[in-house]
């Protein structure tokens, strides 16, 4: 993991903005998001992809790319949350009223 | 934490760029990464000892073949390429080198290079051996066959190298360690190789044995060359001894009256036995030859050359053998040297006063036995006596003063007689000879130095 990460620093960083980006965008943005169903089918694709990353199931280079492909998710979910935390704080400070 | 589900279902859009940047990031990093992992993977074996290392690395997974030389090495090898960062998998496909049994290393030497061949338990082994063989060669090609394999006996190298340092002793042969047997066969170098070699072998580490050492020593050449042109006797090749090499040289001296002995003899150990007596016979008979080359050869003499009448040379022919003991061999390529023409009285006089001023016939201390140092005189002597056929000749017998006058006197006579005995058996007729008999009374030097007794002690030929 150190190794991925140090080696694959500039594009986890974009992958970080990027999810900071879409976390700043998503408090304000109206209409629906995925359905709970769809959500939850994503959520255990997700975490059928991590244990195949963990028990080594996936050989050669797409093992590499699966990892990588992670530990970029990992990254863009970290930012989503901090960019979508921050915002609601501006959000809220500037309508204390409502 | 309601919120953040609501947030998280938004999020979905920036999947898109996500995984176009995904893309790319494998695209771009997919070949470094497998260049890096397999630059540190190569780093991290570099102390470990491998032979046929090779690795190739597909994504994070690392593919490790290699021959290991111990269960432990192989072990090593793998936990070592696992413990490397960012390697995801090992594909272990390592195995252990082969057994050899027997394990049998080669040494072997010929005109053009010395080739090592067999098997050697580790590589930096076998770079050892082959560095030890090149020094102890210097310039020789040393050729590196060995294979490599497991098995080897304890003590190996100790062993190895000690055969090696006895590689340069050899001229040509081969060395051979199977198991724990070592066998030598070949010809050494230099004389006295062959002990050095078998004095070498007692230092062998233990466990190891000699089952056989065939090591041969070089002929031990002795030879003699006589050349009437630059008048001259060249000895070269080797002598057991001062000792000997003093006995030999006093007695080419001796031998050669009109030649000087160019002595270039050296020392050495590993002659037959007998090589004293062999060759002082040898050169008695070459010095009664005219030109000639006398070659001993182990226990092999062979003498060639040109006699001075066709009676020395079937004496030579025939009576050279006699003086040899029993094991040896003997060879003669003898000619006659072509007849020099008849002379009239007075130059066969001035031939033979010339003759008997640069040698002496000898005789035993007190008796009229001729010395056999004298037969090479005593061949010219006849020689000339043959080139004169119609004159007389008296044969004058001279003592120093030592002694009663008339034992002298006897002596002179007799000696005369012991010499006019020896030209008759060599063909020339009894009637053209006169023994006459002066004892001391006729000197040519003063008796009172044991130089003058010396030369006062001759025999003459006069012509009449």
């Amino acid at each position: 993991m150190p190794y991925l990460v140090s080696f694959h620093l500039g594009w986890l960083i974009g992958s970080l903005l990027l999810g900071f980006c879409m976390g700043w965008i998503s408090v304000v943005q109206r209409g629906n998001g995925t359905s709970k169903v769809t959500a939850r089918w994503l959520a255990v694709l997700a975490a059928a992809l991590v244990a195949a990353s963990f028990a080594h199931v996936v050989p050669g280079r797409f093992g590499y790319w699966l990892d990588l492909g992670l530990v970029m998710f990992a990254c863009y979910l970290v930012g989503c949350t901090i960019g979508a935390w921050l915002r609601d704080r501006v959000v809220s400070r500037s309508q204390p009223a409502a | 934490m309601q919120k953040l589900f609501r947030w998280a279902s938004k999020w979905w859009p920036g999947l898109i760029p996500l995984a176009v940047m995904w893309g790319f990031a494998a695209w771009n990093n997919t070949l470094p990464v497998e260049a890096d992992l397999s630059a540190r993977s190569s780093a991290a074996l570099k102390d470990t000892v491998l032979d046929k290392t090779r690795i190739a690395v597909d994504g994070r997974d690392v593919s490790l073949a290699a021959d290991a030389f111990s269960e432990e090495g192989r072990r090593d090898a793998v936990v070592t390429v696992e413990l490397v960062p960012g390697v995801r998998l090992v594909d272990d496909r390592t195995r252990l080198v082969p057994e050899a049994k027997p394990f049998v290393w080669n040494a072997e030497r010929d005109v053009v290079r010395v080739t090592l061949s067999g098997s050697a338990p580790l590589p930096s082994m076998k770079t050892r051996l082959t560095e030890a063989a090149r020094k102890e060669v210097g310039g020789v090609e040393v050729a590196d066959q060995m294979g490599l394999a497991r098995g080897a006996p304890p003590r190996f190298e100790a062993a190895a190298m000690l055969l090696l340092d006895q590689i340069g002793k050899l001229k040509d042969g081969k060395i051979t360690i199977t198991d724990t047997q070592v066998n030598l066969s070949g010809m050494a170098r230099d004389l006295g190789g062959r002990e050095a070699i078998a004095a070498a072998l007692k230092n062998l580490p233990e466990g190891f044995s000699i089952a056989a050492n065939e090591v041969k020593a070089p002929p031990y050449i002795f030879q003699a060359y006589k050349d009437p042109v630059a008048a001259t006797v060249t000895l070269t090749g080797y002598v057991p001894d001062n000792n000997v090499h003093a006995a030999i040289a006093t007695s080419a001296s001796r031998k050669f009256f009109t030649e000087k002995v160019v002595d270039n003899l050296k020392a050495s150990i590993g002659a037959p036995a007998s090589f004293n007596t062999a060759v002082v016979a040898a050169l008695g008979a070459l010095s009664r030859l005219s030109t000639g080359t006398l070659v001993v050869s182990d226990r092999e003499v062979k003498l060639s050359g040109d006699a001075l009448y066709e009676g020395a040379a079937n004496d030579i022919r025939a009576g050279l053998g006699k003086d040899f003991p029993k094991n040896w061999q003997y060879k003669s390529e003898i000619t006659v040297k072509p007849a020099a023409g008849p002379v009239d009285g007075t130059v066969c006089q001035q031939l033979f006063s010339e003759l008997l001023t640069k040698g002496k016939i000898r005789f035993a201390a007190k008796r009229a036995d001729i010395d056999p140092d004298s037969a090479g005189i005593l061949d010219h002597l006849i020689e000339t006596a043959l080139r004169c056929p119609t004159t007389d000749i008296e044969v004058a017998g001279h003592t120093d003063a030592d002694g009663e006058d008339s034992f002298n006197q006897a002596l002179s006579e007799k000696r005369a007689q012991a010499v006019i005995d020896y030209l008759v058996k060599a063909g020339l007729p009894a009637s053209r000879f006169t023994a006459v008999g002066y004892g001391a009374t006729q000197p040519v030097a003063g008796n009172d130095t044991d130089d003058g007794k010396a030369q006062n002690r001759r025999i003459e030929f006069l012509v009449r």
